[in-house]
């Protein structure tokens, strides 16, 4: 099964150079093809999405970009170098941030604290003088810029089992964005949210694209993937069924017969 | 006050010994490490301050240096072999690790004592520079505690996945806590046989898995400060028992079936939690905060969806 493109290259943009490249990366576990062959660009200054049904290799695909997942063959690029042999920190360190498909907040730090652990994870966060930063008493100006970017003021010195699941997500979104991030891979971030929250996750993404953040977004909610993505991947069985802008993609016949039926075929 | 310095100045060292025995344990559990090689470590602190003392005429802070550095590179060397194992089996292996050092101790001639092991160990060593090492690594574990490390700490342990996407070595953290470890035993043992002045193979065995552990179950795990209270109760404990005569061990053994039981995260998990409940109770009466109510469930939040599919 080859990849339907909607359009000639799709939707990104030639003559610039991609922040990421995933070229015919697979991932086998045993005889599951959890990935079987995808190629993508993540282009700079773009939110890219995958969609998908459930156990088509989204979640596996960026596990392996972050290199949590094992590959089991391929190569991956970033600003044109290899890194598929990296480690998952040294992945972290050229500031890709993810955040994951079940929240991972951990238990014991306040609200604050966890967010704190993104900006930690910047080499040039020098905030606090020595005694501050040996105290843990400092909170970087990256935090409090991701605080207000997700609206959680007033939410700092909460616990994760004090905050609704949506709340969580906020936290886990605050906190990939409080490392600096030149590359920010989102597993279905909107998760557990009401309609208002997602409309202000999608305003947080489009405002991040504007500051020239490169995005790659997987998510169930269709509608906000229209609303929010430049460019949309359609995965089927963990490999690429279609690719182009978010209208064209939800138009595709392989498309509606995998994933997402009658109801969007005549979509706008 | 000095009455009572002087008449139990074996149980303020003992505490010590204790407390930095109890921490050569704690911070490796803290890392997700569930390693006993400390009390291993502290069985070698124990025989190589007496080897260093006695055969090489060593005054007490070379003895203790070059202990901690032994045990330090011992122990890591260990963590590099084991590395792969994680949980039981990791536990199992440094318990036999433990084992294998009082093997040692009883089979290894002259330079150990065999059976009787060694004793006459006489040094410079003062009570000052026993509470002064003391504080210092009590300082350090602390810190370590803290601020962006603890944070990292806490990472590892909790979520090792989570921790590697942030940045962080998990890999290296985990041999670090072997190292560390191996110190805080070395340190314990050598300034344990620097204060008593004997040490046989009974004193390094099994058992010091067990008070270790007991002390920081107690206390509490993930706390210097669990550590320090776990050390003060376990060692004076038995002490203040002897009242009851013949049912001091079953007093100590319901003591400590009870703590286990109904204080999951030890007696400062009690302080921590209900200082977060005061300060729940403070937020709830300050009113919601400023970035919106948070009191709707998971399901009242996902029900627009729901609605929208129906």
């Amino acid at each position: 099964m080859s990849a339907t493109h909607t359009e000639p290259g799709g939707s990104l943009p030639t003559g610039v150079d991609p922040v990421l490249e995933v070229d015919d990366v697979k991932v086998h576990f045993g005889g599951v093809k959890a990935v079987d062959g995808i190629s993508m660009k993540l282009m700079p200054g773009m939110i890219h999405g995958i969609i998908g049904p459930n156990g088509s290799g989204k979640s596996t695909l960026i596990g392996a970009m972050t290199r949590l997942t094992r590959l089991t063959s391929g190569r991956l690029l970033f600003d044109g170098e290899e890194y598929q042999n990296a480690s998952a920190a040294v992945v972290a360190r050229k500031r890709v941030a993810r955040t994951f498909q079940t929240v991972r907040l951990l238990p014991d730090l306040t609200v604050l604290e966890n967010i704190q652990l993104g900006a930690d994870a910047r080499a040039d966060d020098k905030s606090g003088n020595v005694l501050t930063r040996l105290l843990g008493k400092q909170i970087s100006p990256a935090v409090r810029d991701a605080v207000s970017r997700t609206n959680l003021e007033g939410f700092e010195d909460f616990y994760p089992s004090e905050l609704s699941y949506g709340t969580q997500r906020r936290v886990e979104i605050a906190r990939a964005i409080a490392t600096g991030p030149r590359l920010l891979l989102l597993d279905e971030p909107t998760a557990g949210m009401n309609q208002k929250e997602r409309a202000e996750i999608s305003a947080l993404l489009q405002s991040l694209r504007t500051d020239g953040l490169c995005q790659l977004l997987v998510e169930h909610d269709v509608q906000m993937m229209i609303d929010t993505c430049d460019h949309v991947y359609a995965m089927n069985f963990g490999r690429l069924i279609a690719e182009g802008t978010p209208t064209d993609v939800v138009r595709s016949p392989q498309v509606q017969e995998a994933y997402l039926g009658r109801k969007w075929r005549d979509h706008a | 006050m000095m009455q009572f310095y002087f008449s139990n100045i074996v149980l303020i060292q003992a505490t010590m010994t204790g407390l930095l025995l109890a921490l050569s344990i704690q911070v490796p559990i803290r890392m997700g490490v569930f390693s006993f090689a400390g009390a291993g470590a502290y069985g070698i602190g124990c025989y190589a301050g007496a080897i260093f003392v006695l055969d090489h005429q060593l005054g007490a802070i070379p003895t203790i240096v070059i202990t901690c550095l032994m045990t330090g590179v011992i122990v890591l060397a260990l963590g590099v072999l084991i590395q792969k194992l994680t949980g039981l089996y990791l536990a199992m292996a440094t318990v036999a690790f433990c084992l294998i050092i009082s093997v040692i101790a009883i089979n290894g001639g002259t330079t150990t004592g065999g059976s009787t092991g060694r004793y006459g160990v006489i040094s410079d060593f003062t009570m000052g520079g026993m509470f002064a090492i003391t504080a210092v690594a009590l300082v350090l574990v602390a810190l370590s505690e803290r601020g962006r490390l603890g944070r990292r700490v806490d990472a590892v342990r909790e979520d090792p996945e989570l921790a590697a996407s942030m940045g962080v070595n998990v890999r290296r953290y985990r041999l670090v806590a072997f190292a560390v470890s191996g110190v805080l035993g070395g340190l314990a043992g050598s300034m344990n046989i620097l204060v008593r002045s004997a040490v046989s193979p009974l004193d390094i065995g099994f058992h010091l898995i067990v008070l270790a552990l007991t002390m920081i179950i107690v206390g509490g795990s993930l706390s210097w400060k669990g550590a320090v209270l776990g050390a003060l109760i376990f060692t004076w404990l038995p002490d203040l028992l002897k009242v009851v005569g013949q049912w001091q061990e079953l007093i100590y053994g319901v003591i400590v079936a009870l703590a286990a039981v109904l204080l999951p995260r030890g007696l400062y998990g009690i302080y921590v939690d209900t200082k977060r409940s005061v300060q729940r109770r403070r937020r709830e009466a300050a009113g919601p905060p400023a970035g919106g109510s948070d009191d709707e469930t998971h399901a009242e939040r996902l029900e627009p969806e729901m609605e929208g599919q129906r």
